[in-house]
């Protein structure tokens, strides 16, 4: 059964773009990575799913309904976890999440204490006297406290430490082992990749793709730039698997997805003064999809 | 019921530091009355020599101010202008606080409808406002019959009293709605100074000048102290206004506030 089921989706905000046309749906027990740059409209379907804000036109449904019209009974079962946390300063984060607990109608008591040992939160304290990364982890134990059974997630991991990105990380699965269905959105790849079983991308308010995250796997982008000492032909580079291949003042840069051998073998063969192996940006892997559609 | 609770809570504080200062300021007041009184003539005198327009503007031309509900007559109206900022205090702020706060993505997420969230708010708020009217009313009844040698009418006086409660509901309401249009209020105390001052210097304006049309336009003089210390009775044209008002603001945030769009910040 289909968890979310996103239907000819369009919002504009008057006249600013919002997202145009988003379709697509999220199985029951999968992990599904929603990913593109900032402002390509991740967040505006996000809130569209929470009827925190209405569609233009199209629907969408969770657990078979829809979203504007059963809002409040699906939101039951579902977990969300915004990028940016905000919580009644004056209030102790206990008080907090027992307020939160509240409107479910399961007894949390328990599942805080717990989240809040892993997350080694510490839930006398004051929420106007956390640091960020603190409060984040008070928004991951309030949007996980009653057990969803959909959790979403918006960019969850800007302002975590590593360390608790990873045990995050760990949390949502064991989540998803009990059966829960994540949508999680990122502006980050590699989080996704390590994450998600497929993906769909966005750019500019329309669904570029939605992919199996093993196809992404598979063609492994880097980002090469190297400074060649004496003048290099940029066709040296052109082979199958380059794209983007650009020169600027002896620096030749391009991505290439492949067998990663293949170009240090090229790269042996030269002198070279410096050499950058990077993970590409979002935005330029989008170029790539947009150079194969045309 | 969380939720209601929640703001009660949140504006617990506020609410006692309100009412403790309007009732401060009412005791105080009229505890100048004895003397005031003594010379309530020379007074009364004086004031008659200020300019028409001034006396009016100021309430003035028509209360008796030597008489115990005449000179509280007087002094209600700061009392008025107290109760209208606390209220449309509440009013701008109870909901727009969600969205300023940036916490309306954890309260809207809920599984609650947008029309429970308006009515725990409305309840909480309606909650405060009742309790400092009471406090008031208590606070002033004891004030006024500690004068044992003045004669009043304690109807005449919880008629005045009580108006403050509908004053307040008109601010109250007033302010919700805006709250509600208005896509954010990033500061709330300016909004409502603004506007209560606003509708009384239009008020005083309106008096000044006679022109009967502005009473209609600020709340300040729908429940008119004179005319209810003349007829025992509250204005009817300007109760209906004052229900119907009410009435259609609450209405009115319900369907636009369940129709908002809510933003990311």
């Amino acid at each position: 059964m289909s968890i979310i089921e996103i239907n000819n989706l369009t919002k504009y905000y008057g006249k600013a773009r919002g997202i145009i046309d988003v379709s697509f749906n999220v199985e029951e027990g999968e992990i599904f990575g929603f990913i593109g740059p900032n402002g390509a409209g991740k967040s505006t379907t996000i809130r569209t799913l929470l009827s925190l804000i209405y569609p233009t036109s199209g629907n969408a449904k969770i657990f078979g309904k829809d979203c504007i019209e059963y809002g409040p009974e699906i939101r039951q079962d579902i977990g969300y976890l915004p990028s940016e946390v905000f919580y009644y300063d004056n209030m102790k984060v206990i008080d907090l999440l027992k307020y939160s607990a509240s409107f479910y109608k399961k007894d949390s008591s328990k599942r805080i204490n717990e989240l809040a040992e892993i997350m080694d939160l510490d839930l006398t304290k004051k929420i106007d006297d956390l640091s960020f990364g603190n409060k984040k982890k008070v928004g991951i134990v309030q949007g996980l406290l009653h057990e969803p059974k959909l959790i979403i997630l918006d960019e969850p991991t800007s302002g975590l430490d590593p360390l608790m990105q990873q045990k995050f990380f760990d949390l949502i699965l064991e989540e998803n082992k009990k059966g829960a269905t994540v949508l999680f959105s990122s502006h980050i790849l590699g989080e996704v990749q390590k994450l998600c079983n497929r993906v769909a991308i966005i750019k500019e308010g329309r669904i570029i793709k939605v992919e199996d995250i093993k196809t992404l796997q598979e063609s492994n982008y880097k980002k090469f730039k190297v400074e060649a000492t004496t003048g290099l032909d940029k066709g040296y580079f052109d082979i199958a698997g380059v794209n983007n291949l650009e020169t600027k003042n002896n620096i030749i840069s391009f991505i290439f997805s492949g067998d990663i051998n293949l170009i240090v073998e090229k790269l042996s063969e030269i002198k070279i003064a410096n050499l950058w192996v990077e993970e590409p940006s979002l935005e330029e892997i989008f170029m790539h999809y947009y150079k194969k559609e045309d | 019921m969380n939720m209601y609770l929640h703001e009660l809570k949140v504006y617990r504080k506020s609410t006692i530091i309100w009412t403790c200062s309007i009732i401060a300021l009412i005791v105080l007041m009229m505890s100048l009355f004895t003397s005031f009184s003594k010379d309530a003539e020379l007074v009364q005198e004086m004031m008659h020599n200020f300019p028409e327009a001034m006396q009016k503007a100021l309430g003035l031309s028509t209360l008796d101010m030597t008489s115990l509900l005449g000179y509280y007559g007087y002094l209600f109206t700061f009392i008025l202008i107290c109760g209208a900022i606390q209220a449309m205090n509440l009013g701008v702020g109870i909901l727009s606080a969600e969205v300023r706060e940036k916490t309306a993505d954890f309260l809207l997420v809920k599984p609650v409808t947008r029309k429970k969230i308006i009515t725990s708010k409305l309840l909480a708020a309606l909650t405060c406002v009742v309790i400092t009217n009471v406090l008031y009313l208590v606070a002033v009844i004891i004030r006024i019959s500690a004068f044992k040698s003045y004669e009043y009418s304690m109807k005449l006086l919880i008629m005045i009293s009580l108006s403050l409660f509908f004053i307040q509901l008109i601010f109250f309401s007033l302010g919700f709605i805006i709250s509600v249009v208005v896509r954010k209020i990033k500061s709330v105390l300016p909004v409502s100074l603004g506007i209560v001052f606003g509708m009384y210097i239009l008020n005083a304006l309106g008096s000044a000048i006679g022109d009967e049309k502005i009473r209609y336009i600020s709340p300040f003089r729908y429940f008119d102290v004179t005319y209810i210390l003349e007829n025992e009775a509250y204005e009817v044209p300007f109760m209906i206004i004052s229900i119907v008002f009410v009435i259609i603001a609450i209405v009115a945030s319900y369907i636009l506030y369940s129709k908002k769009d809510i933003n990311a910040f």
